[in-house]
């Protein structure tokens, strides 16, 4: 009964209804992709460190990993110092480079990691071999379609050039062995994975004996923190960041997403709260002479205040599972926009569906839509009846 | 010029220095103001810098506290910058006789376009770049900022223009007995529907010079925010005369079409029916 009045009371002014549920569903669907704009960085670049199991990553002191061009000198040291620490398990060292890939009429610029290919951790190899032989590298379907080459071909590559000979620095040629899938490359990037040695001679003495960066993985139980902080005082040229360090980090940078979702997802709700509000609102004073009635002939003051709550929340409801689906196509096309963000890795997402963010957003819009309802109840539960029926007669 | 940028690590300030000196005595750097601040650094101050963490490196000056220029590619990076003599810098980090780039001043336009030109033809190992198309390609994190906004602009454009009509909706439906009044004093449809649409679009001239204002007033405020966190003269928000307009129009558009549909709704049906009989 109490759900066939609300019912036929919001189907009394169909298009008003239609309206107010289409305003919802949008302001829902903005709703929906702030709340995965706010926790979807952080997951998606949480997930994407830890991809590969690496828990720590070591930069040179003071830095963090690639944001400089400074190495980690005595490589080969600060490697046997943090694998001796206890509940280290794997060591993987990192060497970042620019190298140009030679061909007829033109030169094309990669980025090279060299890596440690039984423990890299930089990429996945979607088919060929992982490389092993100082000659032999993997490369990344961006650069493979750029130079138009396939696994087994053989490059020509260089670490630079002398202007003043006219011939390129470090030239050697290397066979193509993998097609790889690089984890944190930006999106279009061309990458070539080396052998750590190869890439470290090709860069000559400013590379000898020196790394970007170390992967480390620990074992099950350990506690990461404890093993950050002895890294950090065994190897004192060195600065080892954790993953959650690292998320510090980033809410630091990318602080402004954080707050414009905050923002925006208050002001959709509070758009949403205020349609609803009002549309019940105007619903409740068009109406008044009928609840009168209705209390006249004994229905309880609880049960008008449920009716009127009900029609709000079903307003809210409606609209937001309609806003909810539109949600996700919105937070597809915004993730798109922001996957061009210049320096990124291209696997990170910034609208990252969960359901627990769809769960908020219903919850987050079924508070307001029962607040919405809340005035506009009481204003219909506490009409003096006989002076209502009157001035409804008169009227 | 010559300029050649590179990630210093710029050690602690020093009492006694165990690093190497210019035989002149040490030479000056300029550093930011917000390596300044945050280091504590004041003119005069000596500090070794080297290329390597723990090695040897040269103990120089601060000469200078600058205000970096405010440039969107640098935005979301909180790195510090260190001028120095770039002979120095080759010198600490083993980078030879090599610099990174060369910026090259050039009279007029036509000028830069042959010089251009001239150089790509010659060079060997490096490109020529117009200085614009580098700001271009830097300012990408703008661009994609730009788009996002955009895009957020127009699922805010959707809402409001529903919100708008729904609430001209209640708003005349509100006045039904007041149209039939009209109707059946004689007044016609079409007067009562252009009164509608004229009270409809003061409603959106008067909404949207308060919009300006709180408009104007929130990008203070965001300017104010993110200049703070970030340490830059960037203006992050900007009320130009474009986007009021747009703004404007828009609203009036909105506001002039809802009234006029709901408005219309009303008029055609028969006076008594507006009454409920």
């Amino acid at each position: 009964m109490l759900f066939t009045l609300a019912f036929t009371s919001l189907m009394r002014h169909r298009a008003r209804t239609v309206l107010a549920m289409l305003g919802v569903a949008v302001s829902a669907a903005m709703l929906l992709d702030m709340v995965m704009l706010a926790s979807g960085m952080r997951t998606s670049f949480r997930s994407l460190l830890l991809v590969r199991g690496f828990q720590l990553r070591i930069a040179p002191k003071g830095t963090l990993p690639f944001d400089t061009e400074a190495l980690i000198d005595s490589a080969s040291e600060v490697r046997s110092i943090v694998q001796a620490i206890p509940g280290v398990t794997t060591v993987s060292p990192v060497l970042g480079g620019q190298l140009r890939v030679e061909l007829r009429d033109r030169v094309v610029a990669a980025t090279a990691l060299g890596v440690d290919p039984t423990v890299q951790g930089d990429y996945e190899v979607t088919a060929g071999r992982e490389p092993k032989a100082p000659d032999e590298v993997a490369a990344s379907d961006e650069l493979l379609e750029a130079i138009g080459a396939r696994i087994g071909d053989t490059l020509w590559v260089a670490t630079g050039f002398d202007p003043q000979l006219r011939t390129y620095v470090s030239r050697r040629p290397v066979i193509v062995v993998a097609r790889a899938h690089f984890l944190y490359a930006a999106l279009g990037q061309r990458m070539i994975g080396a052998p750590l040695a190869t890439l470290q001679s090709m860069r000559g003495s400013e590379a000898k004996d020196r790394t970007s960066l170390f992967m480390v993985r620990v074992g099950n139980g350990v506690d990461v923190e404890a093993v950050r902080a002895r890294i950090n005082d065994a190897a004192p040229k060195v600065t080892a960041t954790s993953i959650a360090s690292a998320m510090k980090f980033v809410d630091e940078r990318l602080s402004y997403f954080r707050q414009l979702a905050f923002v925006l997802g208050t002001l959709s709700l509070f758009v949403g709260f205020l349609l609803v509000t009002t549309l019940v609102t105007v619903s409740v004073n068009e109406r008044i002479g009928e609840i009168a009635v209705l209390r006249a002939i004994g229905v309880r003051r609880g049960r008008i205040v449920l009716q009127i709550l009900i029609e709000g929340i079903a307003i809210m409801l409606s609209g937001a599972i309609a806003g909810l689906a539109l949600g996700l196509v919105t937070g597809r096309y915004l993730d798109t926009i922001l996957s061009d963000f210049p320096g990124l890795p291209a696997a990170m997402r910034f609208f990252l569906f969960e359901p627990r963010d769809a769960w908020a957003a219903l919850g987050l819009l079924f508070a307001c839509g029962v607040l919405a309802g809340i005035y506009p109840s009481w204003r219909g539960a506490s009409l003096p009846i006989a002076t209502t029926l009157r001035e409804e007669a008169i009227a | 010029m010559v300029m050649l940028i590179f990630a210093l690590l710029l050690m602690q300030q020093i009492d006694s220095s165990p690093a190497r000196a210019h035989p002149q005595g040490p030479r000056t750097i300029a550093i930011d103001e917000r390596l300044a601040a945050d280091v504590g650094l004041k003119l005069g101050d000596r500090v070794i810098v080297s290329g390597t963490t723990g090695g040897g490196g040269d103990t120089v000056i601060v000469g200078a506290i600058v205000r970096r220029s405010a440039d969107p590619s640098e935005i979301a990076r909180g790195e510090y910058r260190v001028r120095m003599h770039l002979d120095q810098l080759q010198r600490l980090i083993g980078y030879g006789e090599r610099v990174d780039r060369f910026a090259v001043a050039t009279r007029s336009e036509s000028s830069t376009v042959l010089a251009q030109r001239w150089i790509n033809d010659a060079a060997f190992g490096f490109r020529a770049h117009r200085s614009r198309d580098i700001a271009v390609g830097t300012s990408k994190t703008f661009l994609v900022v730009t788009r996002f906004h955009r895009a957020i602009g127009v699922i805010t454009i959707v809402a409001s223009a529903i919100f708008l009509l729904c609430i001209m909706l209640l708003k005349v439906d509100e006045r039904r007995r007041d149209i039939a009044a009209l109707r059946l004093m004689g007044i016609s449809a079409r007067t009562i529907v252009s009164s509608i649409v004229l009270e409809a679009a003061f409603v959106a001239v008067l909404g949207s010079a308060l919009g300006i204002g709180i408009g104007w007033l929130s990008s203070t405020i965001v300017n104010w925010h993110y200049r703070a966190v970030y340490r830059t003269p960037l203006i992050f928000s900007l009320v130009t005369r474009d986007v009021v307009t747009l703004a404007v129009a828009l609203s009036l558009v909105l506001g002039v079409a809802a009234g006029f549909l709901a408005a219309r709704r009303l008029a055609k049906l028969p006076p008594l029916a507006l009454f409920g009989r």
